[in-house]
């Protein structure tokens, strides 16, 4: 079937609400799913590995365990970047402000992807980016020029130790200078592939012209969350609506 | 008088250097629950285009059996566009007509389509469109909604009609109306087309709710045709088809609840960008004015009041503080209407004449008429003020300043939100109050404390407790830690990052936060929806009680006969037609 963004939006606000997340958090979590489904990175898989963690415990939030005006490193606790990127993006945003680069680690997160669409939103802020993280037996590396709208994401053969759920982050005005400062981390082993910037946008504006299709069975999962936190009408109830 | 300045205690603009209205005073619930129809309101904006542009409409499909029920599809070719309005009639047992949003039928269901539609596609609505929210449509699809007759006034035209009279004119009055419309979807809801869709592919919707309000409109062009239709199957040799005066004289019904409430709260940046395009008409205005003006535009201010205080006059409603209010504003536009003839001449040579007549309002007469004049004066500059139709939409994203220190934050909410801190949340009654969500249709509904079931599953409307929650925490966190940022802050206290944003976000706006505890015992909602709907361009508010309210959509706009030709655009506040020949 398919949905609107707009529904989706909605539906993912009011999962995520039933699921415990506050405020911020739910507009946060449900911007980075349709910002992944929307632009080709299989948002809705992703979203359901993150549901079957979720579904199992209380929101757990990144502890900072180590900072300096440059550096930055947060445990994530074994929670999923759909509660820890804000927090995480924010913290390198600041530093970067007071300090003109950061260099941020976030171990021990999962569904490290849906880190793309709060880096896009904060690169709107003329900040620059480049992330990287392990994925299965390759790395992930993502750059975001300053004001960019989308990432170059590119996959790398693994070479040396890589924590298998950690992400780093390096920030500053121009993305150039932040790769020559950050070299070093910055080296991977062979190149495998791009994910380009035609290709996301062909999938945005298919699902702009067409709608999103979803998993009839994620669409139900998504209602029986949403129907937590409903409240079951009865003729008082009613009179609260003005009957 | 002379004034060198207009008015004291005001903003600026992002238009400009013009001087405005003072949030502390706009956004007080009350008031905005005062506004009425500007030119701005969005069926005035569209009607505008429709007839500047001379919209075609025709309707290849045109399929209604003797009874008037069956499918009628009209083909709309607009400036840059073709759209196909979709309409189904049903037969409605009377007992099952009813306009909440928990209805599940209805006489009529519509859809608003992009395109022309083949035979498949309408097969495709008719199983679908009927069934509203309980069935699906796809993004050719912009807006889908649906209207009951009204019981007073259907079937009274049609026999009237049939038997070769007009309709009386004060029955018409008593109600405004033929149909009523229960809710027009639009934004994406079921699988229709986003809003990002409707704004970027068709520029003759691009602007806010503009597909909504069509859909309204030709709901109103399809309940006279009907009208027609039916009297003229009646009785082919006697019937009459109704007076083009009349006709511009009925409009759509409407009923709205407490759905729309949580809107307001919900998108504050789109509501600080209507409010402040209105409030930036009415300081372009009285800039206008600071030459004095001449006496042709006092006459016409004049000729525009005693219209207003005819119609008021003339609405019907069983809401005794409706109809006090309508009386009491009544009176004090007379009394300006006095001031007005007395004191013209003088007038005429006045600095900043308006900014007189609007301290002398606000000294002199309640908010609604204040709001009432101010919408006149609007009126009267629409070299001024239309393009600012424009300037309606905005990006909604809200964003954190994580680099702030907390100390800084906790001064923003004090400068920012002094309304919020100003409430005493540990009084019952200002937590009396609690939204949620019911099952039936995920309806919006109002819950009293400790007495209603779901507090647990609160919707996080009350902006000012949790701005209040937010300061608290900010300032002991600031005692532990203090030189920390809102980054250090969000990190330790994620239960506030949510409101944080909004803080931050509207802090740069200048209207957007409705200054009121919506969870008082006492609130009243009613405000909320009169504010949106009068953007809308609705009339004739009719409360129903604190929760709803019925109104009217189109009364008084010229029709689709009229599209083409010259065009005054002055049908806000619709009075009663005088029947001329033709």
């Amino acid at each position: 079937m398919k949905v609107s963004k707009n529904e989706l939006m909605a539906a993912l606000k009011k999962a995520f609400e039933a699921l415990g997340f506050q405020p911020g958090d739910c507009q946060d979590a449900a911007d980075m799913v349709v910002w992944l489904q929307t632009h080709g990175f299989d948002g809705f898989d992703r979203l359901q590995g993150a549901l079957a963690y979720l579904n199992t415990t209380a929101p757990i939030h990144a502890d900072l365990v180590q900072e300096d005006a440059h550096h930055a490193v947060l445990d994530g606790r074994g929670s999923s970047i759909l509660l820890c990127g804000s927090e995480a993006v924010d913290l390198i945003r600041s530093q970067v402000v007071e300090g003109s680069w950061a260099a941020l680690e976030l171990t021990d997160c999962y569904n490290r992807t849906f880190i793309l669409q709060r880096l896009i939103k904060a690169a709107q802020r003329n900040l620059g980016f480049i992330a990287y993280w392990r994925q299965q037996d390759y790395c992930v590396k993502v750059s975001i020029a300053a004001g960019a709208q989308l990432p170059e994401y590119q996959t790398f053969t693994m070479t040396g130790e890589f924590d298998a759920q950690s992400l780093r982050i390096f920030s500053g005005a121009d993305i150039d200078v932040i790769q020559h400062q950050f070299a070093q981390q910055l080296e991977f082993g062979e190149y495998l592939e791009t994910f380009s910037g035609e290709e996301m946008m062909d999938c945005y504006r298919d699902s702009v012209e067409q709608g999103i299709e979803i998993d009839q069975t994620l669409w139900q999962t998504l209602d029986e969350l949403v129907a937590r936190i409903l409240v079951e009408s009865t003729d008082s109830s009613r009179a609260g609506a003005g009957d | 008088m002379h004034r060198d300045h207009p008015t004291t205690g005001q903003q600026t603009g992002s238009n400009g250097a013009l001087p405005l209205r003072p949030a502390s005073q706009v956004m007080q619930l009350e008031r905005l629950g005062s506004f009425h129809q500007s030119r701005l309101s969005f069926m005035r904006t569209l009607v505008r285009h429709m007839v500047a542009e001379n919209w075609q409409i025709t309707s290849p499909v045109f399929d209604l059996d003797e009874q008037g029920y069956g499918t009628v599809v009209y083909q709309v070719e607009a400036k840059y566009g073709t759209f196909s309005y979709v309409l189904f009639s049903h037969y409605l047992d009377p007992e099952n007509r009813n306009d909440r949003v928990i209805a599940n039928q209805w006489d009529l269901t519509m859809a608003l389509c992009e395109g022309t539609v083949d035979a498949a596609q309408i097969e495709f609505l008719r199983h679908n469109v009927p069934k509203q929210e309980a069935g699906r449509v796809d993004s050719r699809v912009l807006v889908l909604s649906r209207a009951n007759r009204s019981a007073r006034t259907f079937e009274y035209v049609v026999n009237e009609l049939t038997l070769g009279r007009q309709p009386d004119v004060d029955v018409i009055a008593e109600v405004g109306y033929l149909y009523r419309t229960t809710a027009a979807y639009g934004s994406g809801k079921l699988g229709m087309a986003d809003w990002e869709k409707v704004r970027t592919k068709h520029p003759d919707f691009a602007r806010p709710f503009a597909a909504e309000m069509f859909t309204c409109f030709m709901l109103r062009h399809f309940s006279m045709q009907q009208a027609d239709y039916l009297a003229s199957k009646r009785s082919p040799e006697s019937a009459v088809t109704l007076h083009e005066n009349i006709k511009r004289y009925i409009g759509i019904g409407n009923s709205t609840g407490l759905g729309m409430a949580p809107f307001l709260i919900n998108h504050p940046l789109l509501i600080n960008q209507w409010i402040e395009m209105r409030e930036t008409a009415l300081a372009r205005v009285v800039a206008a004015s600071e030459c004095g003006v001449d006496e042709a535009t006092l006459k016409r201010l004049d000729l525009a009041t005693q219209r207003v205080i005819q119609h008021l006059g003339e609405i019907i409603t069983a809401d005794e503080r409706q109809n006090s209010s309508n009386a009491l504003v009544r009176t004090e536009l007379q009394l300006m209407h006095l001031w007005l003839q007395e004191q013209g001449a003088e007038l005429a040579n006045n600095h900043y004449v308006w900014a007189d007549l609007i301290q002398h309002a606000e000294q002199s007469w309640r908010i609604e008429t204040q709001e009432v004049i101010n919408t006149l004066l609007i009126e009267l500059y629409p070299e001024l003020v239309d393009d600012l139709e424009e300037q309606m939409d905005v990006d909604e994203s809200q964003q954190v300043t994580p680099e702030m220190s907390v100390a800084q934050l906790i001064d923003v909410i004090e400068d920012k939100y002094d309304w919020a801190l100003a409430i005493d949340f540990s009084q019952y009654e200002s937590m009396g109050a609690f939204w949620y969500r019911s099952q039936e249709k995920m309806e919006p509904r109002l819950g009293q404390t400790n007495i209603d079931m779901g507090m647990e599953k609160e919707m996080p409307l009350a902006i000012g407790r949790r701005v209040r929650e937010c300061y608290d925490r900010l300032c002991s966190y600031n005692q532990v830690r203090p030189q920390q940022n809102v980054a250090h802050f969000n990190m330790h206290n994620p239960t506030y990052s949510g409101i944080v944003a909004r803080i931050q976000t509207m802090a740069l706006s200048q209207y957007g936060e409705i200054r009121e505890n919506l969870v008082h015992s006492d609130v009243l909602p009613i405000h909320l929806l009169r504010c949106k709907l009068s953007f809308f361009g609705v009339s004739k508010f009719d409360p129903r009680s604190r929760l709803w309210v019925r109104n009217t959509m189109f009364q008084g706009a010229p029709l689709i006969s009229d599209f083409g030709k010259p065009f005054a655009d002055d049908w806000q506040f619709p009075i009663k037609p005088v029947l001329t020949s033709g």
